[in-house]
């Protein structure tokens, strides 16, 4: 039973895969408490799929995927502002629009010129075939995120409650705007490795938003989350051996069902506490 | 620092034109003189451009031409010099944010605070001091969704206190806001002013204006009047501010009965007044077409 439940951990490739999901899983954790309440949910959508061509281009001209996938990154977001200013357009269209033309572009760049990377890899993720080269730039992107945010929060947070308050103090919005979205990019890329530019989405939003269901401070938030991010990607990498499935699906699927557990067993904003609140008032409002 | 200095504190609006991206012109040649202690009262209609006006003195627009200077000084020095603090509108605020009153007070004190934004004990004594001058102490711990609307209020106001701001720009500060909260905010105003601070309010609530600020500013696209209220809050340049928005009531066109010939009228910006008499029954606006209500009336009271 013992020898089997060890079996992933004999080998190498999955030690590392579950390792990096770890630390994948615990840094876009963080960055989802941010990007959940600052409501850049759909933005962290649109960014895991404009990577998909700097991926492609950095592998071919053999830059290091980060660099590639960061450039056409900012690219789309500074093209999502510039649309956004200067048209008449809502945000979502905007997204909409600009986040699709790059993968589109990156779909076709990759059909064209065919080489070692692999679509299916960009798109469901390969953390089980990650190279070392990779995996130290998801250690980097990883370490600059949580020292960026870890030393920051409370300037972001800020900006994510009041970014009136945070200018009238004299903060620079347009450069915590811009560092947020740099982060954002960055873990993106990271997340692609394990899940994929389908799902990175999901790294990024669904641990945030479980734990905003748990709590009112946002300390404890990020707390929740991160521990959620940590524990999903370990669990998940590991059980995907078992299973023999996809490591993203494994982790998201886990992590969409502890948000449903949360939904409904949250002890103050879950689905059962709401009823007991108004089945309280019912009560109290009834003739005794 | 600024908290020491006892220079007058002063906003000076000099022809500020603010227009946005799409070309719309919020703001044309816009001019007034703060000097502190004042309570100014901004008013105008919806969109007369009071929030674009707001934005400018904190820095959020950039005006296209003009200057805004404050304690003579460009706005993004008196930004960092930490003169100008901002009660928003409740609309304005996400009320399921993740944080507590006191979190929300501290923020008025992350321009003291070293690059980390750790509060010192100093910060602390005084986020604690500005939250029991709004008497919200006993709510330090409370997420802010659960409280009440003027709660909310006064808890902004604790950070504006907090943040010991000279220049205070307050966004509708008595929309669903309780009487005892008003009046509470008011005193608080009044306090500020004897220190020399400048405050300006954002308001629709014509009727309090006389009582509390000594300055107006009429806003219609640009500054129409602007002074003492005794000389500009006249009902003449309010006519012109509204312009046909402002619903008048006048007495001596309305079934109003046995005044006494002078004129008097009621003026609110928004809303329709509605005024009772004095038998306690309701007053039309047009005594035309209501001739039988204003005949038995005076029947009614011929009986007396």
């Amino acid at each position: 039973m013992i020898q089997t439940l060890l079996a992933p951990l004999q080998y190498e490739y999955m030690l590392k895969a579950i390792l990096v999901s770890a630390v994948i899983g615990g840094v876009c954790a963080f960055l989802s408490c941010f990007i959940t309440l600052k409501g850049w949910s759909l933005m962290g959508d649109a960014l895991s799929h404009s990577v998909v061509p700097g991926v492609a281009v950095a592998y071919y001209a053999g830059w290091p995927f980060a660099a590639g996938a960061f450039i056409t990154g900012l690219l789309a977001a500074v093209g999502m502002g510039f649309v956004k200013t200067k048209t008449r357009l809502r945000e979502d269209a905007v997204i909409g629009v600009v986040f699709t033309a790059f993968f589109a572009l990156g779909l076709l760049l990759i059909s064209l010129f065919p080489s070692q990377v692999d679509l299916r890899s960009i798109i469901f993720g390969n953390i089980l075939g990650i190279s070392n080269s990779d995996i130290a730039q998801v250690l980097i992107i990883s370490a600059v995120t949580v020292l960026v945010l870890g030393l920051k929060w409370r300037d972001f947070l800020l900006f994510c409650f009041d970014p009136t308050q945070a200018r009238a103090l004299g903060l620079n919005t347009t450069v915590l705007h811009f560092v947020l979205l740099t982060l954002l990019s960055a873990t993106a890329v990271a997340a692609l490795q394990t899940v994929g530019a389908c799902l990175v989405v999901a790294m990024l939003v669904t641990p945030g938003a479980t734990a905003y269901l748990l709590t009112d401070r946002f300390s404890r938030m990020i707390a929740i989350a991160v521990t959620l991010g940590v524990v999903t990607s370990l669990v998940g990498a590991y059980a995907s051996y078992f299973f023999d499935g996809s490591t993203g699906g494994c982790i998201v699927t886990l992590q969409s069902l502890l948000f449903v557990a949360a939904l409904v067993w949250a002890p103050k904003h879950g689905l059962r506490a709401a009823r007991a609140r108004r089945q309280a008032a019912a009560l109290a409002a009834a003739p005794v | 620092m600024n908290d020491a200095s006892p220079s007058l504190m002063s906003v000076d609006v000099a022809g500020v034109t603010v227009s946005y991206a799409n070309g719309n012109v919020a703001l044309r040649d816009a001019s007034f003189r703060l000097t502190g202690g004042s309570i100014c009262a901004l008013v105008g209609v919806n969109g007369s451009g009071k929030s674009t006006l707001f934005k400018a003195i904190m820095g959020l627009l950039k005006p296209a031409a003009g200057t805004v200077a404050i304690a003579g000084l460009p706005v993004p020095v008196a930004l960092k010099r930490n003169l100008v603090a901002y009660v928003p509108q409740a609309e304005e605020v996400d009320w399921t944010f993740p944080v507590s009153v006191w979190d929300v007070v501290l923020m008025g004190r992350y321009g003291y605070m070293n690059f980390l934004r750790i509060p010192r004990a100093e910060d602390r004594r005084i986020a604690e001091e500005s939250l029991v001058r709004v008497g919200m102490l006993e709510f330090r711990d409370r997420q802010i969704g659960e409280l009440s609307g003027g709660q909310r209020k006064r808890v902004f106001l604790a950070r504006a206190l907090a943040q010991r701001s000279r220049v205070i720009l307050l966004d509708e500060p008595f929309t669903g806001v309780d009487v005892n909260t008003e009046t509470a905010i008011i005193a608080l105003l009044r306090e500020l002013r004897s220190a020399g601070h400048i405050m300006i309010v954002s308001t629709h609530n014509l009727g309090s204006v006389p009582e509390f600020c000594d300055n107006v500013v009429l806003i219609n696209r640009t500054v129409l009047a602007a002074g003492p209220t005794a000389e500009v809050f006249t009902q003449e340049n309010l006519l012109r501010t509204f312009g046909g928005v402002l619903r008048h009531f006048r007495f001596d066109e309305s079934t109003v009965q046995k005044h006494d010939g002078r004129e008097v009228t009621l003026l609110t910006d928004d809303e329709r007044p509605l005024v009772f008499g004095k038998g306690g029954h309701v007053e039309y606006r047009e005594r035309a077409g209501r001739e039988d209500v204003v005949r038995k009336r005076s029947e009614d009271e011929e009986d007396l």
